[in-house]
């Protein structure tokens, strides 16, 4: 089903907070692909930085560092990075100056020696800062960059659409004008576009999510208008479409949410979130606060969607067994990293690192006899790994599967999958 | 069924009262939760499981009615008891777990105080109550040992003698009470002493700053305070020298402190605070060996003793060792008082059995009576009322009065039958009323109806119960308290008198020393750490001091079991309690819990709409929708069998891992509870549904004699209807990977 088009493409995602003097590392280099048309699942406890992954993803924070490329454009970068590499340029040099003008004192002979080393050390420092700010630079004018190029695109498209009607309406005045009127806003709206909106999000808790003094209309509709749609009747036909698209009915737009059950109010959010034609939906534990039975209706939901509309689905969630159902694809996040990816059939057949073996161990199933004997694998960081020496980083053990692991345990993965 | 059943919950009927309308939310439950099983009611949101537990904790909303129905426990019924008795109950008996730990939590209160609150309260309320039940059993035992006597008289045995007896009996528990109070209380003050000692241990271990002397003052206190003989026995010396140890090492912790630290502690009445030092924490570390070898001793059993003492005041037992003194006291006990006094014990036993069993005889007759004349019918209410005081009367005098362990049915018959029988006569005045509205409100609809207009209520089904079926709910509650009876007559052979005698020396022995327990704030303390560490808090005595905030959801919800545990209850309500918690979480609390029931041997009622959590959890699963258990029984005859198209349903909605054909969600949402359906309320969202589950309520069929499931499926006439190809499939997968493991 999926195939080999990258669509997201984060490499090397940090987000910290701020928490006094020290920093929460939220999400600490994460990396990772999101290929067109499949469905990526990324689970792990609460608190281990799923969430915020997708929230940076759709900008809702400014991310620290790294890199956020969607359809191969640069639509998020964070400068930290390259902060840190210059006040390490910085530090680095002041004490190598340090040290050499020390020496200088002690040896009046090599004087003019060391001054020559210190201008070189000075230069090497301002190339390193430059080229730093250069990229810092970059990564703050990137996204306007790629909306730019966004608008440019669209327009251009626009233009290719509207000539050949043009030429067609030459003769009669009163069609052209309309067009032309036609062409006008959708020129505007077309102006106002952002890349971003490609990718829309789907909240957790359905009730916290929906304005309750707006109505279903509304909630709907807002991206829309947003986006600078004025027609009306343009917008209540997209609703009504959409609507239905979700299972819900037309009489449903004049209400409230709090009308709703959780179920149906889960299906406004992502009536919300389709509406804008996305080619990507960050679903945020879309099920987890809904009852046994609703949950499958919204699955269910989802799915057709995807098959419907051709989306691309990142689907944070804890419960394992629905992420397996749902997902071509699973990373599994421990503290803000990622401690392993594979296929989800792969990724349950062959966990590698223990973390996701004890995740997998503590599934429940509906099987009292299993159950009774199952037994949960307790995940304990500091007596699994030894990574005082060799220090560990996110690489491919078998052909799409990676972990999170040293050398040594690159080896004995590599060992236990043959 | 052998085991004892420890709440029963019998036809149980609740509804709120709403602006729109009454919502019934429970319709008739029952179900019988046994000792040391987990009973799991599963269902959707709006079942009215959470309606259920909160009935029996006795928290319903404000807006709630009890239309019907009993919930048994320990000889009382629940529904019906006053606030007073409940708060008895509420927490020590029956504790609950909510679903969100942090909206169960006080979140400016310290971890610590919310956990040791409970304890510190029901061990004051235990004391008093102690000494009542105390005073109002041995009442009751002397009473029935002189009736007994006046019947069969034994020689040398006059009304005096027994009065004599009783009153010994009385004396030398009073005197035991005495000795082991103040054995306690030196018990008590060697505890708080080590309690303090490792708080400030656990502190210097941390290099925090502690005011080192004003500890060692208050651990000097403490020592000063483990003077009982009896506990202190060989270890006087031992002691003496500690406590010169300590004088000393104040001094030299309160050199140490500089003047500008007395001044600092004049000026902002802190306390100076210093590290300890190792000589100190050395002897400190001596001083808490001691104190614990001292604890360690086998106790000594006050009951026995306390006969000794009071029989010769001036010996001095407390330089034998305890398994001797006991040994020897026992002995003498024996020998001097218990043997005749057992006898005179088991003769009023025997008497007040054979009594109950004549009494019962009777009772039987009058409620055969009592039934001929309610299934005659046309009985005035006087009539009615006579023969309910009659055969309460009746009843109640067949109640054992000597029994420890109470019969359910028995205590609670009298209001039951009274209740059902005020009902009888409530139907007949109000069915015609009833009848009345529905006719007036089906006349308005139609002919709002016939004009044409848009008629956008609804008229609520008529609540009619016939009188006629009202008597057969009386016979049936007539019926099963003779059962009762015919079946204790019938096992009255084998009646154990000694057996009683001791559970009743036993009971008293306890309550004595209930009364005798103190437990003060540093002891709960220290309970409370080993309570966290159970529940699987880490550095629970760091941990103590801290606010709900600074804990992860997973933590706050063992603290919740933690205060749940506390009063250390027989029965624990798990109200969703790891909906809110994920994967891993949700797995180390479900262990917790399931340890704890073995380790406790606790009844739990686990409430939750996850079927998967309860496979690993349940012993017996009920599945509710609409206000109905629809399907009772073991979970393995749940899992791999199960009847109803709900319990289908939910199952099938439910991705497991090796899923991978689409779901099947069930359609639409549960109905509304203010108009239920007339006939199976899941009819609507059933796809197995015939024409007469839109008529008539299915009732319950048995599928095994522990598996019962209320479908029209299971009729004999019904068709034969396969359940879905996605539980089919699970089910021979399940099978297949049960085999694998033998």
């Amino acid at each position: 089903m999926a195939n080999q088009e990258v669509l997201l493409k984060v490499e090397h995602l940090c987000q910290y907070f701020r928490l006094g003097r020290k920093d929460l590392k939220a999400v600490d280099d994460v990396s990772f692909e999101i290929h067109r048309g499949e469905s990526f699942g990324l689970v792990g406890e609460s608190g281990c930085g799923k969430t915020t992954t997708g929230r940076s993803i759709i900008k809702l924070y400014d991310i620290t560092s790294g890199n956020v490329y969607f359809k191969g454009e640069r639509i998020g970068a964070g400068i930290r990075s390259y902060q840190d590499a210059i006040t390490a340029a910085r530090t680095d040099a002041a004490a190598k100056i340090k040290a050499l003008r020390e020496e200088k004192d002690a040896d009046p002979a090599r004087k003019e020696q060391i001054r020559e080393e210190i201008k070189q050390i000075n230069k090497e420092l301002g190339d390193i800062v430059d080229r730093n700010r250069a990229l810092i630079r970059g990564a703050r004018s990137s996204s306007k960059d790629v909306d730019k190029r966004y608008v440019e695109t669209l327009l251009k498209a626009l233009e290719a659409e509207y000539a050949p009607k043009f030429d067609a309406a030459r003769l009669d005045s009163e069609k052209l004008a309309a067009l032309q009127k036609e062409y006008k806003n959708r020129c505007r709206v077309a102006k106002k576009s952002k890349l971003i909106t490609q990718i829309q999000m789907i909240f957790q808790d359905p009730i916290a999510s929906l304005d309750p003094r707006m109505t279903v209309r509304d909630i709907i509709a807002e991206g829309l208008v947003i986006k600078g749609i004025t027609d009306q009747a343009y917008i209540n036909e997209k609703v009504y479409e959409i609507l239905e698209t979700v299972g819900l009915v037309r009489e449903h737009a004049d209400r409230y949410p709090h009308e709703f059950s959780g179920g149906q109010r889960q299906r406004i959010g992502i009536a919300r979130a389709v509406i804008m034609q996305p080619e990507m939906i960050i679903a945020d534990e879309p099920v987890s606060a809904l009852d046994v039975s609703i949950q499958a209706q919204v699955i269910n939901l989802l799915n057709d969607l995807r098959d419907r509309l051709g989306l691309t689905i990142l689907f944070i969630a804890h419960d394992l067994s629905v992420v397996k159902y749902f997902s071509d694809r699973i990373g599994v996040m421990y503290f803000g990293k990622m401690v392993e990816l594979a296929d989800s059939d792969e990724l349950f057949k062959n966990p590698l690192h223990p973390y996701t073996k004890s995740l997998l161990s503590a599934i429940p199933l509906p099987d009292p006899v299993y159950e009774k004997q199952r037994t949960r694998i307790i995940y304990n960081p500091i007596a699994e790994h030894d990574y005082t020496v060799d220090m560990p980083s996110f690489r491919e053990v078998a052909p799409g599967h990676f972990v999170h692991c040293n050398d040594a345990e690159e080896a004995k993965y590599k060992q236990q999958l043959k | 069924m052998n085991k004892e059943i420890k709440l029963s919950v019998n036809d149980l009927k609740i509804s709120f009262r709403t602006d729109a309308g009454k919502v019934q939310a429970v319709r008739d439950i029952s179900f019988d939760l046994y000792k040391g099983e987990t009973l799991a009611i599963v269902g959707e949101s709006g079942s009215g499981k959470s309606v259920t537990s909160k009935a029996i904790m006795g928290i319903s909303a404000g807006n709630s009615i009890y239309e019907g129905g009993e919930i048994l426990y320990d000889g009382q019924d629940l529904t019906r008891i006053p606030e007073e008795e409940m708060h008895k109950l509420r927490g020590d008996k029956i504790a609950m777990i909510f679903q969100d730990p942090l909206s169960s939590l006080n979140p400016i209160m310290r971890i610590g105080k919310q956990i040791t609150e409970a304890m510190l309260l029901k061990n004051k309320a235990n004391r008093k109550e102690g000494r009542v039940t105390f005073n109002k059993t041995l009442a009751v035992l002397s009473d029935t040992i002189k009736k007994a006597l006046a019947e069969k008289p034994m020689a040398g045995t006059s009304n005096g003698d027994v009065d004599k007896y009783i009153k010994t009996f009385d004396a030398f528990n009073i005197q035991a009470i005495k000795l082991e109070n103040s054995y306690n209380d030196a018990r008590t003050a060697a505890q708080e002493m080590i309690a303090q000692i490792d708080d400030l241990l656990f502190m210097t271990e941390n290099k925090q700053k502690v005011d080192v002397v004003g500890s060692l003052g208050l651990i000097k206190s403490r020592l000063k305070e483990i003077g009982d003989k009896y506990f202190v026995a060989d270890y006087a010396d031992r002691l003496k020298a500690h406590a010169a140890t300590l004088d000393g090492i104040t001094r030299a912790e309160r050199a140490k402190v500089s003047v500008f630290d007395f001044a600092k502690k004049l000026i902002n009445n802190t306390a100076s605070k210093n590290e300890a030092s190792p000589e100190t924490v050395e002897a400190l570390k001596e001083l808490r060996k001691t104190a614990q070898e001292m604890l360690d001793l086998p106790e000594y059993d006050f009951f026995r003793i306390g006969y000794y003492v009071y029989k010769h005041p001036q010996t001095d037992l407390s330089r034998m060792p305890a398994d001797e003194a006991n040994e020897m006291a026992l002995r003498f006990l024996n020998e001097d008082f218990m043997d005749s006094f057992m006898v005179l014990v088991k003769q009023a036993v025997e008497y007040s059995f054979n009594k109950n069993i004549e009494n019962k005889k009777t009772a039987v007759a009058g409620i055969e009576s009592a039934i001929a004349f309610f299934r005659k019918g046309g009985f005035t209410a006087q009539d009615a009322d006579k023969t309910v005081k009659r055969v309460t009367a009746d009843v109640n005098a067949a109640i054992d009065p000597l029994a420890i362990v109470k019969d359910n049915v028995a205590y609670t018959f009298g209001s039951a039958f009274e209740r059902e029988v005020e009902k009888y006569f409530f139907y007949i005045k109000n069915n015609p009323k009833e009848e009345a509205r529905v006719a007036r409100q089906t006349a308005q609809r139609e002919a709002l109806l016939a004009k044409g207009k848009k008629v956008d209520w609804k008229i609520v089904p008529k609540s009619v119960i016939e009188p006629e079926e009202q008597i057969e709910t009386i016979v049936t509650v007539l019926t099963r308290v003779m059962d009762r009876f015919k079946a204790d007559i019938a096992a009255a052979g084998s009646f154990d008198a000694d057996k009683r005698c001791t559970e009743i020396i036993d009971f008293l022995k306890e309550k004595a020393s209930q009364i005798v327990y103190t437990l003060t704030k540093p002891i709960a303390k220290e309970k409370a750490i080993k309570l966290m560490e159970e529940v699987g808090i880490p550095e629970a005595r760091m941990r103590y001091r801290q606010y709900p905030f600074e804990f992860s959801g997973g933590m706050r919800q063992r603290i919740v079991i933690a205060i749940a545990l506390s009063a250390n209850p027989d029965i624990l309500i798990c109200d969703e309690p790891t909906t809110a918690l994920d994967v891993t979480i949700q797995a180390q609390i479900l262990e917790l819990i399931n340890r704890l029931k073995r380790e406790r041997n606790l009844s739990i009622i686990f409430i939750t709409h996850d079927l998967g959590v309860v496979a690993n959890m349940a012993d017996r699963i009920a599945v509710m929708y609409a206000g109905k258990i629809v399907e009772y029984g073991t979970a393995e005859e749940v899992f791999y069998d199960p009847q109803h198209p709900y319990t289908w349903a939910l199952l099938s909605s439910m991705p497991d891992l090796d899923t991978n054909e689409k779901l099947d969600a069930i359609p639409g949402t549960p109905p509304n509870m203010i108009y239920p359906p007339v006939g199976d309320a899941f009819a609507e969202r059933n796809k197995y549904a015939m024409e007469i589950d839109f008529e008539m309520q299915p009732p319950m069929y048995e599928v095994s004699p522990t598996h019962h499931a209320a479908t029209w499926l299971l009729h004999p006439n019904a068709p034969k209807v396969e359940m879905p190809k996605i539980i089919t499939e699970r089910i021979r997968r399940m099978k297949e990977r049960g085999g694998d493991r033998g």
